[in-house]
């Protein structure tokens, strides 16, 4: 510790070059958070739906392949089953026909609240989604990218069915990375049979929400064998089953994501230890003279370290702090997008910043250690005959 | 007059490690760079390429593709006798009804994806022209076989050449792969229209269709005529615009690059900047000896920026180079390289690097080099002679 004086005067001997090594590693680290928490999105998004007891009920055939509406019903009355809702993809497009930039589902507003009671929805804005036929939940990522309020009317057009909807927003999900919108099936059924159509008889998606952790499995047992040899048959899965399916199409881009994040690390080295190889090529008569009176090799070799760790400690704090910065602003402005998925939640974890902290520290200080020992090592001769 | 350019080079060459480690900086960046940009451009060719600029797209009004467009028979048959449609050697209109449904596919990995699975009628492959069959043969109708596209061969349980793929309500053999110069429709399996309405249970039997013009002129006239039909409510647009439009979804993705790109290179430029300062202080009584032989600031200025330019030529080199070979690397690791479309259904695309990709990361390089460079070159530029000579 009672070097501590010395390893700072050191740093601020050159403060041109500290302050562009610490600048490079705290961008390098503010690169290898930003990328981490891509993946860390997708990871926390199904974690958090590994305890829940929700089942996916869809068509064998793919989401794509409806099924009957009344196929909820039966699935409702199974023993086990606490509840369940259906959910039908609206494709509704706002603002730009043709262009679905958050996922809409017409659903069943009346069990809502019962197949999702762990959404942080407000108990009176449940009430009035179940009041309204025109009413509308919409998830605080949606709200926050359009700038939405609750009690405003905005208008969805749908790529799917041949309708325009008009919705009240009643309420909000109150998740920042909940994309969707739910609002009532009965009103895009109405809405069809206004068009002389026969009206919504299909449903894309049950949700059913098992009363016993334990019956999961027996459940979705029950609900395939009860559709066997029927015009739909149906494929349950856990919710985190179906979500990690759902996107399992992103793994390619994860890969590239973690290979880019390994080649930035590698950046930290290099830059770090360039840095700490010019420190001690420049101060070789000086570590010269501090042998020459008595420091010991242990001594001159842990205050070298301990200036690249301290700078890459600095670097890496500031670049954890921008990055969380960053990432703030990367979620208002991407928002939901069907290439990105989970992964366009920039979400830092603790595991995202401590990666960030450990890729600084260890990686910066053992770019130290090569030139470090280097300096260590020489002898005392060898290095006065260099300099005189 | 100018310091030879062999100077600098040599300069970067006095301290070996130091460069390389400048340089591998700036190539583990141009690395970086180069495989998002590859990632994205690949992706951007896929969808683009997929369209012919002599086609239209005829869908539902409102839809945003043809997996959720829908067409009544009456339409079909009503606009295959407009005029300004292309026609084959039998005079028969190059009008391609189809039908597009996304089921699942089991993956070799045990996962599952939607593919675009599309019905089609043998005049398909003259209006899409660059599909064409490079093993077995086209699928015979009613005889629930399939062909695959190069994509989705060997991606999925079953898709290869004589063994059966499971989707939908039942089991088809694969009787052909087809390619289509690296377009999507290689992500695609096409199958009789007939039969897949059948297998999906669709009320209408087409989701869309995509026609041959007879000229650019008929294109516009037959274009307009669609979309002004009250009768049918549908939609014509190019398909080269309709393919352009689906590849939007990658631009958020460019937005994403651009930032990484424009960190990464500060960051790289801060690196090389260190080790220009640095040698600019090491060679302090150098430039003093050659201000005071009456080479000019500007020569010395220009010989400090050539030798941070060639450290990044140098890094970019490198970089180049790796990122050819991890590319080609993971194309073999992972193959194709999947991505959720918009319209929800997976798209394989195969990660090359191309020119596009490395010109982009030469700028970056470039730039890198620059920037890092000017601060020490000027500093350089104007060290008082006499006050560096005095340190020699």
């Amino acid at each position: 510790m009672k070097y501590a004086g010395l390893v700072l005067a050191n740093l601020g001997r050159n403060k041109l070059r500290t302050v562009l090594t610490g600048g490079a590693i705290m961008l390098a680290v503010v690169l290898v958070c930003l990328l981490l928490t891509m993946p860390a999105g997708l990871d926390a998004l199904l974690d958090a739906l590994a305890s829940n007891t929700r089942i996916s009920v869809h068509n064998k055939a793919g989401i794509v392949y409806p099924m009957p509406h009344a196929f909820t019903r039966k699935v409702r009355q199974l023993d086990g089953v606490a509840a369940a809702v259906s959910t039908t993809w609206f494709g509704g497009a706002y603002e730009e026909a043709g262009r679905v930039t958050f996922p809409n589902f017409a659903v069943e507003v009346e069990h809502i609240r019962a197949v999702y009671p762990d959404y942080p929805i407000a108990p009176e804005q449940l009430a009035d989604f179940e009041r309204y036929r025109d009413a509308a939940l919409v998830g605080r990522q949606t709200m926050q990218k359009y700038r939405w309020r609750i009690g405003e009317r905005i208008t969805l057009r749908s790529t799917v069915w041949p309708v325009d909807l008009d919705f009240r927003i009643v309420g909000e999900i109150a998740d920042e990375h909940a994309p969707y919108l739910w609002f009532n099936r009965e009103y895009l059924d109405q809405a069809l049979r206004a068009t002389g159509r026969p009206g919504l008889g299909i449903t894309g998606m049950i949700w059913a929400r098992a009363s016993d952790p334990n019956r999961v499995n027996a459940i979705m047992r029950e609900i395939d064998d009860m559709s066997r040899n029927s015009e739909a048959e149906t494929a349950c899965e856990t919710e985190k089953s179906f979500f990690s399916n759902f996107f399992g199409s992103l793994q390619g881009l994860v890969t590239i994501i973690l290979i880019v994040t390994g080649l930035v690390t590698l950046c930290i080295v290099f830059i770090a230890a360039n840095t700490a190889s010019m420190a001690v090529r420049e101060r070789s008569g000086e570590l010269a003279v501090l042998k020459a009176i008595g420091f010991g090799r242990r001594v001159i070799f842990g205050m070298l370290l301990a200036e690249t760790a301290v700078l890459s400690v600095v670097a890496g704090v500031t670049g954890v702090l921008v990055a969380v910065g960053l990432t703030r602003a990367l979620r208002v402005f991407a928002g939901w997008s069907p290439a990105l998925g989970p992964l366009g939640n920039f979400l830092v974890t603790p595991t995202v910043i401590v990666d960030g902290l450990f890729v600084s520290l260890v990686v910066g200080m053992l770019a130290g250690v090569v030139p470090s020992a280097g300096a260590a090592r020489k002898s005392v001769v060898q290095a006065l005959h260099e300099v005189f | 007059m100018p310091l030879p350019l062999s100077y600098s080079l040599r300069n970067v060459r006095a301290r070996p490690t130091r460069s390389a480690m400048t340089a591998g900086v700036i190539a583990l960046v141009v690395i970086a760079c180069t495989l998002f940009l590859g990632l994205i451009s690949s992706l951007k060719r896929t969808l683009v390429t997929s369209g012919d600029p002599r086609n239209l797209v005829v869908m539902r009004k409102g839809s945003d593709n043809d997996g959720a467009s829908q067409i009544s028979l009456a339409a079909y048959q009503a606009i295959r006798y407009f005029d300004g449609i292309a026609r084959d050697e039998h005079d028969r209109p190059l009008v391609s009804p189809e039908l597009v449904v996304q089921p699942f596919f089991r993956t070799r990995a045990g996962g599952r994806e939607n593919v675009l699975v599309r019905g089609v009628e043998p005049v398909a492959l003259q209006v899409h022209d660059t599909v064409r069959i490079v093993a077995g043969r086209m699928f015979a109708p009613s005889a629930h076989e399939v062909v695959v596209g190069r994509g989705v061969a060997g991606r999925y349980a079953g898709a290869e050449l004589g063994n059966t793929v499971e989707f939908g309500r039942g089991q088809w053999r694969v009787v052909g792969v087809f390619d289509a110069g690296g377009s999507s429709f290689e992500s695609e399996v096409w199958v009789d229209a007939r039969e897949l309405g059948n297998d999906a249970k669709r009320v209408y039997p087409y989701s869309g269709i995509r026609l041959r013009t007879a000229s650019a002129a008929d294109r516009q006239r037959l274009e307009d005529r669609i979309d002004n039909d009250p009768k049918y409510a549908l939609d014509a647009q190019p398909e080269t615009e309709y393919y352009a439009r689906q590849s939007e979804s990658a631009n958020s993705l460019y937005v994403l690059v651009v930032g990484i790109a424009i960190l990464a290179g500060v960051g790289a430029g801060f690196g090389a900047s260190n080790t220009m300062y640095a040698a600019v202080q090491a060679r302090t009584a150098e430039i003093g000896t050659l201000r005071a032989l009456g080479f000019s600031r500007g020569a010395i200025l220009a010989a400090f920026q050539i030798e941070a330019l060639a450290l990044a030529g140098l890094g970019f080199g490198l970089g180049a180079a790796a990122s050819y070979g991890l590319s080609a690397l993971l194309a073999a690791a992972v193959g194709g390289i999947a991505f959720g479309a918009s319209t929800f259904t997976t798209n394989v695309v195969a990660l090359r690097v191309g020119a596009a990709d490395l010109i982009g990361a030469l700028v970056l390089a470039v730039v890198i080099g620059v920037c890092g460079g000017v601060g020490p070159a000027w500093r350089a530029a104007h060290l008082r002679p006499i006050e560096a000579l005095r340190k020699a």
